[in-house]
């Protein structure tokens, strides 16, 4: 009988420092996802900004000029086309310039 | 000690035999009192879990919630217009601040707008512990005051939300309050409907973007046409609208002067106000599409049937008459296409007060009408429909709609006669959507033909609304204004409704050009003929092919563009 106290004592022991070890990694576990937590919502973060940032950059208001000084004009209905027939005949038959992207034809 | 060996120790007293007796007793007892105190923990435990610790948790959240996320707000391919980005709040703590005019001149380096003396005061009540200072700074200005070191002085990230669009569709977006909660136009809607959710800190929403209906490229076409209209034709503001007929999706709602949501108080200016959906006007000309569809639909005339035009009608103290008269009768055609108001007074008599009440209310003209930007201004319908009303209506005075109300009806007069709710949110394409007939399919038919006459004849208000290849139909609409004592004269509301392209019409375009000067560019008049048909159709050109929508019979020879930066006055001079 002693036997078997000792050896459940020495069990409990045992499992004492196993708990207190898993709980050990357990909490550096935590402390990670923590960390990662908190990168990914900092990433999040960054994307929201990087995204505003670049609608903003990208807003016609913004772009309109800019492509204006460049010779560039908005798309007209001449630069649309049935078929690719109708394009190449109206490149090389009519008498009209041929319309490169929205370049205008001068 | 264990108990079986007693009896062999040699002690057979009876008090050793009742301790050897009891001690199963103990044993249990000593269990039982463990078991008890386990069981009371637990019990607390549990009592806490399911009371205490949610009155707990609700009233800790109530102080530290401090803003709302919210998810992003798209057009309809997806680009961005509203978005959630971090800030950083700046609060003070009254206890902590050591020299309080010290942080009130070093924030002034920073903030010079600043009021001093307001501050001075929060910061002198020491049994406050929380004070805000300032709240949505940029990390820039943020840093800056970190690097004033004073003691006190604390950030809290929140989150902001940000347009960067900036003023592009502004009225519709709406805005939101300091702790990011939606208060006007889609926000609100975001609010409501979609929800948000209540955070610490600056943790970003989860949720799905809300897809609108808005097409960017669209919206700023709009814009841009009516900017240059209002400058181009001296007008105090403008407004424009661009409705899909089959689903009532809306592509472009653009109100000007513009709003920016990044800042509320700009609403707030009656200028400003969204002459879109939250105001309403006589609309003028534009309404005999109602009036003409009235008497179609009802049978009570064709295309052809003549109408006498020649004298001026006599209603009460005022006359009706039209403004370049023919002197011979027109058909109900040419009632519409020279805008004939004795003409369509006439229209509306033949079908009554009580008729033409019924055909408007059918067309959600007189009803409140909502849509997911809020409600659209309520219709102001006159109080009695006598004979006067019913006259005067016919030729779009005495009734005042919202522009978009007005477009809704439009929609359905064209869309084949199926009854169109305007919505600012996209849909998907097997949403389901029922067709709720409103008009005969030939009615409807006829209009669109009458629309296209209008701006194909030589001789129709409509001709400078041409754009070659997208079959533009439509009709003018030139309103006096209502002022005291009566209509201001040359103070105008110049309309073009317009739809293309007119053999199967997908599109509606209805602008709108609030107190146009007789410019140049116009002629020297008012009319809407001159100033907000062209401008319709700079907006159809443009739009066009963006929309993808294929021109018609267009030739190799045919020199016309839709839209060119170099010629402005282009429309004007067809």
């Amino acid at each position: 009988m002693r036997t078997l106290n000792l050896g459940i004592m020495a069990l409990t022991l045992a499992s004492a420092f196993l708990l207190y070890g898993i709980n050990y990694d357990t909490r550096l576990m935590d402390q990670r996802l923590q960390d990662k937590e908190r990168a990914i919502e900092q990433a999040r973060g960054d994307i929201a900004i990087l995204k505003a940032e670049r609608a903003h950059l990208a807003r016609p208001e913004r772009i309109e000029p800019l492509a204006r000084a460049q010779g560039l004009v908005p798309v007209s209905e001449r630069q649309l086309v049935a078929s690719p027939e109708e394009a190449v005949a109206r490149a090389l038959g009519g008498n009209e310039e041929l319309l490169t992207g929205s370049v205008r034809g001068n | 000690m264990d108990a079986s060996a007693s009896p062999r120790l040699g002690h057979p007293h009876g008090g050793q035999r009742l301790t050897a007796a009891n001690r199963p007793l103990r044993t249990l007892i000593a269990m039982l009192v463990v078991l008890l105190a386990f069981a009371a923990v637990a019990g607390q435990l549990v009592r806490l879990a399911l009371s205490g610790q949610s009155e707990l948790s609700s009233s800790f959240a109530a102080t530290v919630d401090q803003s709302f996320a919210r998810p992003d707000i798209v057009d309809r391919n997806g680009r961005l217009l509203a978005t959630d980005v971090e800030a950083y709040s700046l609060f003070a703590d009254p206890a902590h601040v050591l020299d309080r005019d010290e942080v009130v001149e070093k924030l002034r380096t920073v903030f010079t707008d600043i009021d001093g003396d307001a501050l001075r005061k929060d910061l002198s009540d020491r049994s406050r512990r929380f004070v805000w200072i300032r709240r949505g700074l940029s990390p820039k200005t943020a840093q800056a005051v970190h690097n004033l070191g004073l003691p006190g002085l604390d950030f809290r990230r929140e989150l902001r939300r940000a347009y960067p669009g900036g003023t592009l569709a502004g009225h519709v977006l709406g805005y939101v309050n300091i702790d990011n909660k939606g208060v006007a136009g889609i926000e609100r809607y975001v609010d409501e409907v979609v929800g948000v959710e209540a955070v610490q800190g600056a943790t970003l929403a989860e949720r799905a973007p809300v897809r609108l209906s808005l097409d960017i490229g669209v919206q700023h076409a709009v814009e841009a046409e009516l900017e240059s209209a209002v400058e181009r034709y001296e007008a105090k503001g403008a407004a424009g609208i661009v409705l899909d007929i089959a689903s009532g999706e809306i592509l472009a709602s653009a109100s000007l002067p513009e709003v920016d949501p990044a800042y509320p108080s700009m609403s707030l200016e009656q200028r400003r106000a969204d002459k879109v959906a939250g105001s309403t006007f006589e609309l003028g000309s534009v309404f005999k599409t109602a009036t003409v569809a009235m008497a179609l639909d009802a049978g009570l005339v064709s295309l052809d049937t003549q109408v006498d035009v020649r004298e001026p009608l006599a209603a009460g103290r005022f006359t009706i008459k039209d403004l370049h008269p023919l002197g011979r009768p027109l058909s109900v055609a040419e009632i519409f296409i020279h805008s004939s108001n004795v003409g369509a007074a006439k229209l509306a008599l033949r079908a009554g007060p009580e008729h033409l009440q019924g055909f408007l209310r059918r067309m959600q003209l007189l009803d409140p009408m909502k849509t997911e930007a809020g409600p659209v201004a309520t219709p102001q319908v006159p109080e009695h429909w006598r004979e006067i009303e019913t006259m005067t209506i016919a030729y779009g005075h005495g009734l005042a709609v919202a522009p978009l109300q007005f477009a809704a009806a439009a929609g359905a007069l064209l869309n084949g006669g199926n009854r169109m709710l305007p919505t600012f949110v996209k849909h998907p394409p097997d949403a389901g959507h029922v067709n709720v007939p409103l008009i005969a399919a030939d009615t409807s038919a006829r209009l669109r033909e009458l629309m296209r006459r209008n701006v194909a004849d030589p001789a129709g208000t409509g001709k400078r609304a041409d754009v070659p290849g997208y079959l533009v139909g439509g009709k003018t609409g030139t309103a006096e204004i209502p002022g005291p004592g009566g209509y201001r004269k040359k103070a105008v509301i110049s309309s073009f409704l317009a739809a293309f392209p007119m053999n199967e019409p997908k599109y509606l375009v209805f602008i709108l050009l609030f107190e146009p000067k007789p410019t140049a560019a116009a002629r020297g008049e008012v009319l809407a003929g001159l100033n907000a048909a062209p401008t319709a159709g700079r907006v159809v050109g443009r739009i066009g092919p963006l929309l993808g929508i294929m021109p018609a019979g267009r030739t190799l020879s045919v020199p016309g563009m839709a839209f060119d930066a170099t010629s402005p006055a282009k429309y004007e001079a067809r």
